[in-house]
């Protein structure tokens, strides 16, 4: 364990390793789909309470990606899974300010750990290229082309820095937060670090809206017509 | 009340903070509560570690959808058809309100027209009647005027007549005592005769 950072398994499922920060996952998805749950279990014409607060945020996330796509059908498509990613890494980030984070077996923040992040990134990346497949067909490859065959080395290279650049982005912020919040708890135990927890209140939502964003934007520009 | 719940709510965050934060010391420091050793430098490529993190975020995009995006877009897409629904649905009625007021406005107007008609027949009907009531009157009356004026008339004849034979007689009396003698057959009668269409002028 380095500054409440396990990198190691919790337990085993047969001969799998579940790690402290899968354990974590598993809370915040239970966490959220029981908001879920709570929210449109028994749906009325006329909303009200959480269902009303979840319909407003499934609208307002159909608004916002389509004035980001500028594609109705492209964002209402890819809706789900950008608020996925945003709704995983946001409670992920918020969850390393938890009291307990870090130090009570089981409980890591999934997004400090680059393996996390490299997936999620892996998922956008993986998700693009179906976008872009499906909006264009086959002809979407010919973009690694565009607009002249040497451009092929560079637009590949792209393809690459990519998901790095998400991997990297997300861990570093939320790994670096961690630490210097372990580090001020080290040298200052008592009321300094809360000043620094109060800014990753403001760096964990940024840093969720980033990743949403970027995740939005490589979708849009796989399905753009300029393609 | 209200004061002293946040009292001991305010000690309650404030012991939490301090023990988490001497917990947090306690870990740093190397005294680990629970987990591994310390040290350990975080494994890049976990595959481990990216599988189940996939199938966690796929789950998680599972539940969304199940239990988020898929009711709610149904709720929306119900919503939106019972919209349209009442919409076209007032509309027809706003056609048929706009059709029931012209035939009304219509049937308003053909009751008013009839209406006038009636009132017109009924004054002409009265006009009619009184007319012919009118008339009748002034036909009666000029049946009973002219009746009564016979009737006058004759009556005026007969009693000229019998005006006539009183006075006559009351002549034929008066003079019967002035001349204290009977005169014969003729005088009495030209007598007689004399007197009456004297007295007959005088009284006529």
């Amino acid at each position: 364990m380095i500054f409440g950072m396990w990198d190691g398994a919790l337990f085993h499922i047969g001969p799998i390793p579940v790690d402290h920060l899968i354990v974590t996952e598993w809370a915040i998805i239970a966490l959220i789909g029981v908001i879920a749950f709570l929210a449109t279990r028994d749906m009325q014409m006329v909303p009200r309470g959480l269902q009303n607060a979840f319909e407003m945020a499934v609208t307002w996330s159909y608004d916002f990606f389509t004035s980001l796509m500028e594609k109705e059908h492209v964002a209402k498509r890819w809706a789900p899974l950008l608020t996925c990613f945003f709704l995983f890494i946001l409670i992920s980030n918020y969850s390393g300010l938890i009291p307990g984070a870090g130090h009570i077996s089981g409980f890591q923040p999934p997004t400090s750990n680059w393996n996390v992040t490299m997936t999620l990134a892996l998922i956008t990346f993986f998700s693009v290229h179906i976008a872009g497949i499906s909006e264009h067909g086959g002809g979407y490859f010919g973009h690694f082309i565009s607009p002249s065959p040497l451009m092929l080395p560079l637009n590949l290279i792209e393809q690459v820095t990519q998901p790095l650049s998400l991997t990297v982005r997300l861990f570093g912020n939320i790994f670096g937060e961690e630490m210097v919040i372990a580090f001020m708890l080290f040298m200052v135990p008592f009321f300094i670090p809360m000043a620094l927890m109060g800014l990753s209140v403001l760096l964990g939502a940024i840093q969720a809206v980033v990743f949403t964003i970027l995740s939005a934007s490589y979708i849009a520009a796989a399905t753009s017509d300029a393609i | 009340m209200k004061r002293n719940k946040g009292f001991y709510l305010s000690i309650l965050l404030l012991t939490s903070i301090m023990v988490l934060g001497f917990a947090a010391f306690c870990m740093a420091a190397g005294t680990t509560v629970v987990g591994e050793p310390a040290g350990a430098t975080p494994r890049f490529a976990n595959w481990y570690v990216v599988g189940w993190t996939a199938v966690n975020f796929f789950v998680l995009l599972a539940l969304l959808y199940k239990f988020g995006y898929g009711p709610i877009d149904a709720m929306l897409e119900q919503r939106t058809t019972t919209i349209e629904s009442n919409l076209k649905h007032a509309e027809e009625v706003k056609v048929e309100i706009d059709q029931m007021r012209i035939e009304t406005q219509n049937n308003l107007a053909d009751s008013r027209k009839e209406a006038q008609e009636i009132v017109a027949r009924a004054t002409k009907a009265a006009e009619d009647a009184k007319n012919e009531i009118l008339a009748k009157a002034q036909e009666d009356s000029a049946n009973l005027k002219s009746k009564a004026t016979a009737e006058i008339a004759a009556a005026t004849e007969q009693a000229k007549i019998e005006l006539k034979d009183t006075a006559a007689s009351l002549a034929i009396f008066a003079a019967e005592q002035v001349l204290g003698r009977a005169i014969n057959e003729d005088d009495h009668k030209k007598m007689v005769q004399e007197f009456v269409n004297e007295a007959g002028d005088l009284l006529c």
